[in-house]
C-alpha cells in the first residue's frame, strides 16, 4: 500500500510536503481569519522566499487569498484559505483516508 | 540558501506516500494548534494563586478566626502583588494570543478582554457609590465579595458560550455559587470561601487546561 508512486487522484497542488504544511496551517485558522506572512513563516519555519514560492502556486490554484493592507503606514500581507482551498484540503484528506482504508472496510462502510 | 535546497530536494526526491502524507497532516496540525493556540491555563493559574493566597492572607488577619494572626499590611501587600501580577499575565497572554491574526476570532478575543476591564470599572463605580451612602464595613466587604464573584462568574459563562467550552462554563457556575456562598458565610468567613472555593476552582481549571491537548479554534 505504501509503495504507490504518484498516487493518482490526489491533488498535485497540495500533495507536496511544503505546500501541504502551508495548507494545514491555514486550515487551522478560525473561519474568516487571516494570518500575516511573517507569522505564518514563523509558524512553519520556512524561509521567506520558499514560503512565497509555495503561496504563489497555491494562489494560482485559487486555494489561497493574499491581501495587502496597511497598518500604521506599514504594508502587511495577510494570507487565508479561500473557500475553494478549504474544500480542496477537505477533499484531499478524504482521498487519503480512502486510499488507506482496506477494501473490506470500504464494503462494510 | 541551504534551507530552500533541502526543502526542494526533499520534495522532489521523496514523493509522499498516503501514510506519510496523513502523518504529516496530523503532526503539523498538532504543531500549529500548539503554537497558534493561546495558553489557556495561563488565564487561570495566576488568578487561582491570587485568590488562594491573597484572600487566604486576608482571612488570617482576623484574630478571632485563627490563632495565627497576620498583620493587615502584610496581607494587603500579598493580595496587591498577586492580583496585579494576575492582571499583567492575563493582559500579556491575551494580547499574544492573536499575534499576526486578524478576523472574527481576533475581534471576539479583543471584545471579551475589554468586557473584563469595562465590567470591573462599572462594578467599582456602583459599589463605591453604594458604599458612600452608608454601609457598615462588613456589609461593604460582602457587597464587593458577592458582586465581584457574580461578575467573574458571568464573564466565565460568556467565555464558555463564546468558545463552546463546557469546562469554562462550569467554572462560571462555580464562581456564582462561590460568590453567593461568600455572602452567606459573612465576614471573615467570606475570605475563606473566596480563597478555598474560588482559588481552588481556578487552580483546578488551570490544571485541566494544562493537561488537555490543544484543540482546533473553531
Amino acid at each position: 500500500m505504501s509503495a504507490i508512486g504518484s498516487l493518482p487522484g490526489l491533488d498535485p497542488v497540495i500533495h507536496a510536503q511544503a505546500r501541504l504544511r502551508v495548507m494545514v496551517a491555514l486550515a487551522a485558522l478560525a473561519t474568516g481569519d487571516q494570518i500575516t506572512f511573517p507569522r505564518l513563516q514563523q509558524l512553519l519555519d520556512m524561509t521567506a522566499g520558499n514560503l512565497s514560492t509555495h503561496l504563489r502556486k497555491l494562489e494560482d490554484a485559487s486555494y489561497v487569498q493574499i491581501t495587502k493592507a496597511y497598518q500604521r503606514r506599514t504594508p502587511v500581507t495577510y494570507v487565508a484559505l479561500t473557500e475553494q482551498g478549504q474544500r480542496a484540503f477537505t477533499d484531499y484528506t478524504a482521498a487519503l483516508h480512502q486510499l488507506l482504508t482496506p477494501p473490506s472496510d470500504q464494503l462494510g462502510g | 540558501m541551504a534551507g530552500e535546497d533541502t526543502g526542494a530536494r526533499l520534495e522532489e526526491d521523496s514523493p509522499l506516500s498516503a501514510e506519510e502524507s496523513l502523518a504529516l497532516i496530523e503532526s503539523q496540525q498538532r504543531e500549529v494548534h500548539r503554537r497558534l493556540g493561546v495558553n489557556v491555563a495561563l488565564f487561570y493559574g495566576p488568578w487561582g494563586a491570587a485568590y488562594l493566597l491573597g484572600f487566604g492572607s486576608v482571612f488570617l488577619t482576623y484574630p478571632s478566626a485563627v490563632p495565627l494572626r497576620l498583620p493587615g499590611g502584610v496581607a494587603a501587600v500579598i493580595t496587591g502583588v498577586l492580583f496585579a501580577a494576575a492582571i499583567v499575565v492575563s493582559v500579556v497572554n491575551g494580547t499574544r494570543a492573536g499575534r499576526g491574526v486578524r478576523g472574527p476570532s481576533r475581534m471576539v478575543g479583543v471584545m471579551y478582554g475589554w468586557s473584563w476591564t469595562l465590567g470591573f470599572c462599572g462594578l467599582a463605580a456602583v459599589n463605591i457609590g453604594v458604599t458612600r451612602r452608608g454601609l457598615s464595613a462588613d456589609a461593604a466587604t460582602l457587597l464587593w465579595s458577592g458582586s465581584a464573584l457574580l461578575l467573574v462568574g458571568v464573564l466565565y459563562l460568556a467565555g464558555g458560550a463564546l468558545w463552546q467550552d463546557r469546562f469554562q462554563y462550569g467554572l462560571g457556575v462555580w464562581m456564582l455559587v462561590t460568590g453567593a456562598g461568600s455572602v452567606l458565610a459573612g465576614v471573615p468567613g467570606n475570605f475563606a470561601v473566596l480563597s478555598l472555593a474560588g482559588g481552588g476552582g481556578l487552580l483546578l481549571t488551570a490544571g485541566y487546561f494544562t493537561l488537555r491537548p490543544p484543540r482546533p479554534r473553531r
